[in-house]
């Protein structure tokens, strides 16, 4: 615990500090991005302990971004206040989608979140009156503190991050404690955990429901910072694209979460620039190859995540004939199958 | 979103419409209908949601434009496609899925979706991102059929994908290799009691559907077109169309096939054309909504 609170203040003090170090608008926008990934990221991974993976995030996020657009833009809300309202309003329809959806036998689970994002983000660009269809909406309110409007990368980077951190001791202390207990229980196996007097589907539900939570939240964010949005980076690419963060980071593995968002997305930055001098002719979502390369060889070799994999690595190299890597921390995950 | 072959000018009213619609939902149903048969024909065996199904069809489609593009006559292209696709097909399975065998369902069902991606994204460094076309195998005018119009090429899916279900449930029902599929599907442990290997036949059925999807590509692109990015939504609905089957049932899933091509067409044609999508994966939940007792049992007893 205490090496925990250590890392937590040193990465604060880390993330504090580096607009200081790097002030070019790009870098910061790249970072704000990061952080507003990290959000939904944490969602999926909280999700994760449980042994589920949504392919519904990018829905969340962007019904968290339309409806905190909405009712500030259109209803004059201030969006202080839409902010809230949007990531009740998503929670509510978490519920509602988990409710029929949860009981099903996980990757069913899986298909239902795919079809519900399919379908949100089809609405998004049908509904033309209301989101604008592929227009999308424009001069969304900024977000105002103190009569400042925050509209700099620079004064939006302390509060997206002050939300990624928040966002992170909660996912922390939810799985440190009782419902972190219930939930490595329910990875294991759910039978055995309702056997143990584990209420599986309320534990269930609510997990995805604040999966669903953090989604809205980071979309809502995401909505008053570049005051812009359409329904394109909601679809089920964006969806894939959180799914292989979480799977970077390690899909239940808290810490990981940030690792994940950090490392696709500079990652994503990289590939966007260097690309197109190796395959010139090409253009739009080349870089898919790569991110389905990756997905397929981090699931081969390092199925609980790039960090873990690592310390697994090292553990064998140090210690080759310890008996199965890793496995004395986390037990439960090795027979989900 | 729906590859069909809308009418341009829309007849003034309603039923008119509903010949022509029927016979287009009928014709890229039999498309979906292979698919569906792909899903199921993985999933029985191996236990596994194999997103990549769709990818299949658009490689063997631009496969086949290629080769075309060769000067190659279009039966040799078409079945250079097909053997090309199976190979592919095959080899992934050998790399992809063979590695984490027996891994979480998750793991593997994430492996798939990366699958996917890497297709399409090599697809579009190979062949970018225009369309290409195949011509239709019989040129010539359109029928006229109870005040529809149909294209050729439409029998020519709706024969083909007939041909190729016969085909299948008389491999799996008369020659011992589709026996030994059977078994494994019915009880892997069992069927390595009596000598068949769970991971040849999980070999095989990545083959088999990567010939099916092909199969579905070469039929469907002289009407649709081929473009890099076309296996995802084939893929999709061919998978609801499994799901509507129950996922284990061949029969069903060829059923479920035609039922999601006409639906499609329907909402297409009386609706609007982009909530085709919408609809199909709304069918997909209350699908699944209706049927969990019975997908949860069948999942259960595969991990018992």
């Amino acid at each position: 615990m205490r090496r925990d609170h250590l890392g937590l203040l040193v990465l604060v003090a880390a993330v504090a500090g580096l607009p200081f170090v790097v002030s070019t608008a790009y870098a910061l926008t790249v970072l704000n991005i990061i952080g507003l990934y990290a959000i939904v990221t944490l969602g999926l991974i909280l999700l994760g302990c449980s042994g589920q993976i949504s392919l519904g995030q990018a829905a969340f996020y962007g019904l968290g971004a339309y409806t905190s657009a909405l009712l500030s833009r259109d209803l004059g809300w201030n969006p202080w206040l839409a902010i809230p309202v949007a990531i009740a309003a998503v929670s509510a329809a978490a519920y509602l989608v988990g409710l029929p959806t949860l009981r099903l036998a996980e990757h069913f689970f899986v298909l239902a979140t795919l079809g519900f994002g399919i379908i949100v983000n089809v609405l998004m660009l049908q509904m033309v009156s209301v989101t604008g269809g592929g227009n999308g909406l424009r001069d969304i309110p900024a977000l105002t503190i103190a009569g400042v409007r925050l509209v700099t990368d620079r004064q939006v980077y302390y509060l997206i991050w002050a939300l990624v951190f928040g966002t992170l001791v909660l996912a922390r202390n939810i799985t440190a404690h009782r419902t972190g207990r219930a939930l490595r229980a329910i990875l294991g196996s759910e039978i055995a955990a309702a056997a143990l007097g584990v209420e599986v589907p309320r534990y269930k539900m609510q997990v995805f429901v604040l999966s669903a939570a953090y989604a809205a939240l980071a979309g809502a964010l995401y909505a008053h910072y570049i005051r812009f949005i359409s329904p394109s980076p909601f679809s089920l690419y964006a969806s894939l694209f959180f799914l292989i963060m979480a799977v970077v980071g390690g899909l239940t593995n808290i810490w990981g979460g940030l690792f994940g968002a950090a490392a696709v997305t500079v990652l994503d930055q990289m590939i966007r620039a260097q690309l197109p001098r190796v395959f010139p002719r090409v253009g739009g979502e080349y870089q898919t190859a790569i991110y389905g390369i990756l997905l397929v060889l981090i699931m081969i070799f390092f199925p609980r995540g790039i960090v873990r994999g690592a310390l697994d690595v090292r553990h064998t190299l140090i210690r080759p004939f310890a008996p199965g890597r890793g496995a004395d921390t986390e037990p439960a995950e090795e027979g989900r199958a | 979103m729906g590859p069909a072959a809308r009418p341009a000018h829309p007849p003034p009213t309603v039923l008119a419409l509903l010949p022509q619609l029927l016979l287009t939902g009928i014709t890229v149903g039999s498309i979906y209908a292979l698919g569906a048969l792909g899903f199921v024909l993985i999933y029985s065996v191996t236990g596994i949601l194999n997103f990549a199904q769709g990818e299949f069809s658009m490689l063997s489609a631009l496969v086949c434009a290629t080769l075309l593009a060769w000067h190659l006559p279009l039966g040799l292209a078409a079945c250079g496609a097909i053997t090309a696709v199976c190979l592919v097909g095959a080899l992934t399975e050998r790399l992809a899925i063979q590695p984490a065998f027996g891994g979480a369902p998750l793991t593997l069902l994430i492996i798939t979706f990366g699958v996917s991606m890497a297709f399409r994204g090599l697809a579009l460094m190979v062949w970018g991102a225009d369309p290409y076309t195949l011509p239709e195998f019989t040129p010539g005018p359109p029928l006229v059929l109870l005040g529809g119009v149909l294209v050729r090429q439409a029998i020519w899916a709706i024969g083909l994908s007939g041909a190729v279900v016969v085909g299948l449930f008389a491999f799996f029902t008369r020659t011992v290799p589709g026996a030994a599929v059977r078994a494994c599907a019915d009880n892997a442990f069992a069927s390595r009691l009596v000598g068949i290997s769970p991971r040849q036949m999980s070999l095989l059925a990545f083959t088999l559907s990567a010939g099916l999807g092909a199969v579905a590509g070469l039929v469907i692109t002289p009407i649709t077109g081929a473009t890099y990015d076309m296996g995802l939504a084939l893929g999709l609905k061919g998978f609801v169309a499994a799901v509507i089957g129950g996922l284990g049932n061949a029969p069903a899933a060829v059923v479920g096939g035609y039922l999601v091509g006409v639906i499609e067409a329907l909402t297409s044609g009386y609706l609007s054309p982009g909530y085709g999508t919408a609809i199909t994966f709304l069918v997909l939940l209350i699908v699944l909504f209706l049927q969990r007792e019975g997908l949860l049992h069948g999942a259960q007893r595969r991990h018992a």
